[in-house]
């Protein structure tokens, strides 16, 4: 490409930014922090993004207001009186790292001039249906990651080898359940107890070595990393209050599972 | 120890399989949850506390995390939530479960201590890691910059 063309492109550019509605601008924002929020991204990097995008498009009076559920934003629009503003529930769901890491890039490329308002509005819709993994490749992996983990803990390969199996079990309940829409803590209580009377079965025939390691690796796709991780990122960023959602979802999901264990665990050892 | 860190590897890259990472981040959470078990077991061996172990894991894992999201330019959770997942304390929750409901709860607030232990060491690690001003990890975000401008022009 040659220096004129970029001219001309950089001219249509500016062109562009006089005729810019900005009430387009405003659903621009409103989705890419939907997306980002929704995806499990941290409340600054939410606040943050919907900032720079607002900044690049001349708009310069926006409040956001972001909750680890919501998002509440009023924009002052140019030339009138009024405001325009909207509230925006958003229930925790499962993450997509791929969701976030593809709104970044665009955020960034906003800023750097390579979209249009249109456009960058194209390419969030975009993002916001892309798929997740398939359901295979989660089940599989689940299995791996729980036969690895478990492995990764002093279990022995046989020990591993049941783990895979509850894991892989426990997600395929997991996307049914997700897909019943069924409340978190009940899945977490099944899921956990699911994967106990599995790992016992297993072991009651005679494959695995310790009941113990066996168990610690068939849970931990349960076990709340990731909201404890939100947690700490919120709370060292001073949004105490989202901190604390997440930080009280993480211990819900341990006592979920520490109940969904322990049910099993005592009709076992009453049995036995 | 060499198959220790092969099964954290593939540990870690299984969990950003389930959180849908993008594929060409695989390897580098995999890279993450392995360096930071490797110095989690360095750190086990030298003091025998699970949860300072678990602090040493955290902070490798955060600034491997760190250099990781400038250098590919991703988010850093990207890199940080697959690289913590070995650290967690998927065991303290077992146990402690299981004491508590076998009725030994000597046993139970024990290993309930411990858990609460690792989760702050966690939570501690990642704060540590994050204290570092961002300026000592764009060294290499800067000149990409530049290519942008550059792209840009021509």
């Amino acid at each position: 490409m040659s220096v004129i063309d970029s001219l001309v492109q950089v001219n249509r550019k500016i062109e562009n930014t006089a005729e810019i509605d900005q009430n387009d601008v405003f659903d621009l924002i409103m989705l890419a922090g939907k997306i980002l929020l929704e995806n499990g991204a941290e409340i600054f990097r939410v606040e943050e993004t919907m900032k720079i995008i607002a900044g690049h498009f001349q708009v310069n009076d926006l409040d956001t207001f972001v909750l680890a559920n919501g998002i509440i934003t009023t924009m002052k629009i140019e030339g009138k009186d009024s405001r325009t503003g909207q509230v925006k529930h958003i229930p925790l769901s499962p993450i997509h790292l791929g969701r976030v890491t593809e709104v970044n890039r665009v955020s960034r490329e906003i800023v750097s001039g390579r979209y249009r308002v249109e456009d960058a509005m194209e390419e969030l819709k975009r993002i916001e249906v892309l798929p997740y993994e398939t359901k295979k490749l989660t089940i599989l992996f689940a299995g791996i990651g729980s036969a690895s983990f478990c492995y990764l803990l002093g279990g022995t390969l046989y020990d591993s080898l049941v783990s895979f199996f509850a894991g892989f079990v426990l997600y395929i309940v997991l996307i049914m359940m997700q897909k019943a829409k069924t409340p978190e803590m009940l899945r977490i209580v099944f899921g956990s107890s699911l994967v106990t009377v599995v790992s016992i079965l297993l072991y009651s025939i005679g494959i695995g070595d310790n009941i113990n390691s066996i168990m610690i690796g068939s849970i931990i796709c349960l076990v709340p990393g990731v909201s404890f991780t939100t947690a700490v990122r919120n709370f060292f960023n001073s949004d105490y209050l989202s901190g604390t959602v997440r930080l009280v979802n993480a211990l819900l999901v341990s006592i979920s599972i520490a109940v969904g264990v322990g049910i099993v665990m005592l009709i076992w050892h009453a049995i036995r | 120890m060499i198959t220790q860190l092969i099964a954290a590897c593939i540990a870690t890259i299984s969990f950003s399989i389930l959180f849908s990472t993008p594929r060409k981040e695989y390897l580098f959470c995999g890279l993450t949850g392995m360096t930071g078990w490797l110095f989690y077991l360095i750190a086990y061996n030298w003091i025998e506390s699970i949860p300072l172990a678990s602090l040493a894991g955290t902070i490798v894992v955060a600034l491997i995390s760190r250099i990781f999201a400038v250098n590919r330019r991703v988010p850093v959770i990207v890199f940080l939530i697959a690289g913590i997942f070995p650290l967690v304390p998927g065991t303290g929750i077992y146990f402690t479960a299981y004491y508590v409901f076998m009725n030994q709860m000597e046993l139970a607030s024990e290993y309930a201590r411990e858990t609460m232990g690792i989760g702050l060491a966690i939570a501690f690690g990642i704060m540590i890691a994050f204290l570092i001003p961002q300026k000592f990890f764009n060294y290499r975000g800067k000149t990409k910059k530049q290519d942008n401008l550059i792209k840009k022009w021509y």
